[in-house]
């Protein structure tokens, strides 16, 4: 009921926004907050999704490895991942729940271990990505936004996380187009005030009436690693039973 | 062997052309050396092909074997015609070991009720390796250092799923008993024979008594309830089967000489009963698991036999059938820079039986990965203190410092030591002399 609700929201938005001329949208001041759980509902906007990526990791040198997963999401708080490729790390689940449960099920033990909320910034599988990254998105729960400028295409946000979250970043710029608020580039800075990370999404379509990208790239800046994400195999509002989100999927080899 | 031999390449054969289209074949190839510190002597050689056959003919269905195939130890030939014999095992000593091999039936029956049947290993537990309540599969104590491994045992295991409970039942017709370590490290594992003051032991032998092949001596059946209940998973346990463990019920002393004695021991494996509970979560962002198994023991009475000592028979209490309780209490952290810590405190290894013989470890560990995870350092330690009230006079602490580097996917290459010293009578301090330096090569496919 609450994601028809959400949807049904974000529905009236893009019809007043469509139905705005673009000198009447620019008139009315952005509420930087609103702005975000916009991008929000845009990322989220599916009901559910499957996804293969396939993320070559990017060493300074150039040389490259690459990881296969495919990724299952319903809503905007429960996720599924399972590796693919390569062997060593096969069949190895990722699951996130709403209020930060995580689960991770590791095939040579044979066990669904419950995780706590540290890992959730720390490096997934040797990605440039974290945990929280892959776990479900949702900008506007965790951080207060600021307008820091307006470019012709894009509302520049300034994110702070909100007292009792648990972040690395001491705060995020944020890039998001206006015309479809999908956030097209985040710059991560560290508690020094230092930009540490950029994350760029790029191609970004509509896929089955859903605004996509089919890249999303991970740089660190300190060590010069980048992770970049291709989507493949994307498919949108297929139904997912509530099943594919248990520890039973979990560890079941498809 | 060969027909083993055979027999695995006809599995593979035969799955080969299915697994193409629904499912693949993976595994590992390893070698593990191991060399004592002070004097060089080779304590482990092993090179082992674990091979996985995976399969999915319908998404009901899902198989699952898993064999070693394994070079172990170092020659023991003692005769040219051990050399000269087609069978090269003595020279060449290698074995076939089917770990697992099940068969998954998703939604038996109801689509709530997935079915697992065959040899398989069900962890239950869940604290980090070290669980009290996983006494589904025996140890498998081969490698002392490979802490927590089980063997696969062939059980029926069923699990109902129904909102967030999850209800699982296990039934396994035949006793397994666990495996020991060889016979340099099984003296960690062993309690010191008490003799006759001024006595000696000379040839030490012993005879399983094991049980009766029928359903109600040998099977075991055990049932788990889980759930989380304010953001922790919890679950509840119980089983009835045996000890994969064995205790003396007969020791016969035979003079040598004035001043040795032989010793035969007849051992057996004593019914017990398992009551377990786990849970798992967080505090604030650090992880938090506790788990404990209550274990309820048939007495075992050893009868020391010492009449031809002229020193007639003793009967004493080896396991008193009074309950006893194994736990571990522990949590794990990552700080901001990556430092990983995990801590545990455990009361009770997996051979320890008895209220009396249970001692005190803590098992802490630092990992830290480096160079986008391609090196990953690990500090861990342990302590064993057998007597609480005097920690003292009894115990014995282990570093295990290990590096493992990551040169491709799935290429590792891990060196370490292991290192112990003690005091007084520990299990591990037994091991004092036995500090080792290891490098392990391993590439997954």
């Amino acid at each position: 009921m609450r994601v028809a609700r959400s949807l049904t929201a974000l529905g009236i938005l893009l019809i007043l926004t469509q139905a705005l001329p673009p000198s009447e949208a620019r008139a009315i001041p952005p509420d930087p907050q609103a702005v975000l759980a916009r991008a929000d509902s845009v990322i989220n906007a599916p009901l559910d999704q499957i996804q293969d990526m396939e993320l070559i990791l990017i060493e300074k040198n150039g040389s490259e490895r690459i990881r296969e997963i495919r990724m299952w999401q319903k809503g905007d708080d429960t996720r599924t991942v399972k590796f693919l490729e390569p062997a060593d790390v096969r069949n190895i689940g990722f699951l996130s729940l709403p209020d930060d449960v995580m689960y991770l099920y590791m095939p040579a033990f044979k066990k669904v271990r419950r995780i706590a909320a540290h890992v959730k910034n720390q490096s997934f599988a040797g990605t440039d990505f974290t945990y929280d990254d892959m776990g479900t998105i949702k900008y506007a729960d965790d951080y207060d936004a600021k307008l820091a400028e307006e470019t012709p295409d894009c509302f520049v946000l300034l994110l702070s996380p909100r007292p009792g979250t648990e972040k690395d970043y001491a705060q995020l710029k944020m890039w998001i187009t206006k015309g479809t608020f999908y956030p097209i580039k985040t710059e991560y800075y560290d508690r020094g005030g230092s930009l540490c990370k950029i994350m760029e999404r790029r191609e970004v379509s509509q896929i089955q009436g859903y605004w996509t990208a089919a890249e999303v790239e991970m740089h660190d800046l300190k060590t010069q690693h980048r992770t970049r994400m291709r989507l493949s195999n994307v498919e949108f509002d297929s139904g997912l039973s509530d099943d594919m989100f248990t520890a039973r999927f979990l560890q079941r080899r498809q | 062997m060969g027909t083993k031999a055979a027999l695995l390449c006809f599995l593979v054969g035969l799955a080969a052309p299915s697994v193409s289209a629904q499912g693949q074949i993976g595994g590992h190839v390893l070698t593990d050396w191991r060399a004592r510190l002070d004097d060089g002597k080779v304590l482990w050689n092993e090179n082992r092909l674990e091979l996985e056959i995976d399969a999915s003919p319908t998404s009901k269905a899902h198989l699952f074997a898993q064999f070693w195939i394994r070079g172990f130890g170092v020659s023991e030939a003692a005769t040219t015609q051990d050399l000269m014999g087609l069978d090269k095992r003595k020279s060449n000593p290698w074995d076939l070991l089917p770990r697992e091999a099940y068969v998954d039936l998703y939604g038996f029956f109801t689509p709530d009720l997935d079915l697992r049947i065959g040899r398989q290993r069900i962890a239950w537990g869940t604290a980090d390796k070290i669980n009290p309540t996983d006494n589904l599969n025996p140890d498998d104590l081969e490698d002392i250092w490979d802490f927590g491994r089980h063997l696969g045992t062939s059980s029926v295991l069923a699990q109902y799923y129904r909102g967030d409970v999850t209800i699982s039942a296990v039934f396994t017709p035949g006793f397994t008993p666990a495996t020991l370590p060889p016979a340099d490290w099984a003296a960690a594992l062993s309690t010191p024979l008490a003799l006759p003051g001024g006595v000696e032991a000379g040839k030490l032998s012993d005879e399983l008594d094991m049980p009766v092949n029928t359903l109600r001596e040998t099977a075991s059946v055990a049932v788990k309830i889980a759930r989380p209940v304010l953001n922790y998973d919890l679950s509840l346990s119980y089983l009835t089967g045996r000890s994969d463990f064995p205790v003396p019920i007969r020791v016969v002393l035979t003079p040598v000489d004035s001043n040795s004695v032989d010793v035969h021991s007849t051992l057996v494996y004593p019914r017990m009963s398992v009551l377990g509970a786990d849970l798992s979560g967080a505090i604030r962002t650090v992880g938090v698991w506790a788990e404990i198994a209550v274990f309820f023991p048939e007495a075992v009475y050893t009868t020391l036999d010492m009449s031809a000592l002229e020193l007639g028979q003793q009967e004493i209490v080896s396991l008193p059938d009074e309950h006893f309780a194994r736990y571990v209490v522990g949590g794990d952290y990552t700080f901001a820079g990556g430092l990983y810590i995990n801590a545990q405190f455990i009361h009770g290894f997996a051979h320890e039986l008895g209220r009396d013989c249970l001692h005190n470890y803590v098992v802490a560990g630092l990992e830290k990965k480096l160079r986008n995870d391609t090196i990953q350092i690990t500090v861990a330690g342990a302590v064993e203190i057998p007597d609480s009230a005097h920690p003292g006079d009894n115990y014995a602490i282990i570093g295990m410092p290990e590096i493992a580097y990551y040169p491709s996917d799935n290429s590792e290459i891990t060196c370490g030591v292991r290192v112990i010293g003690e005091k007084g009578q520990t299990s591990f301090g037994q091991l004092a002399e036995m500090d080792e330096g290891y490098i392990v090569f391993r590439y997954a496919f």
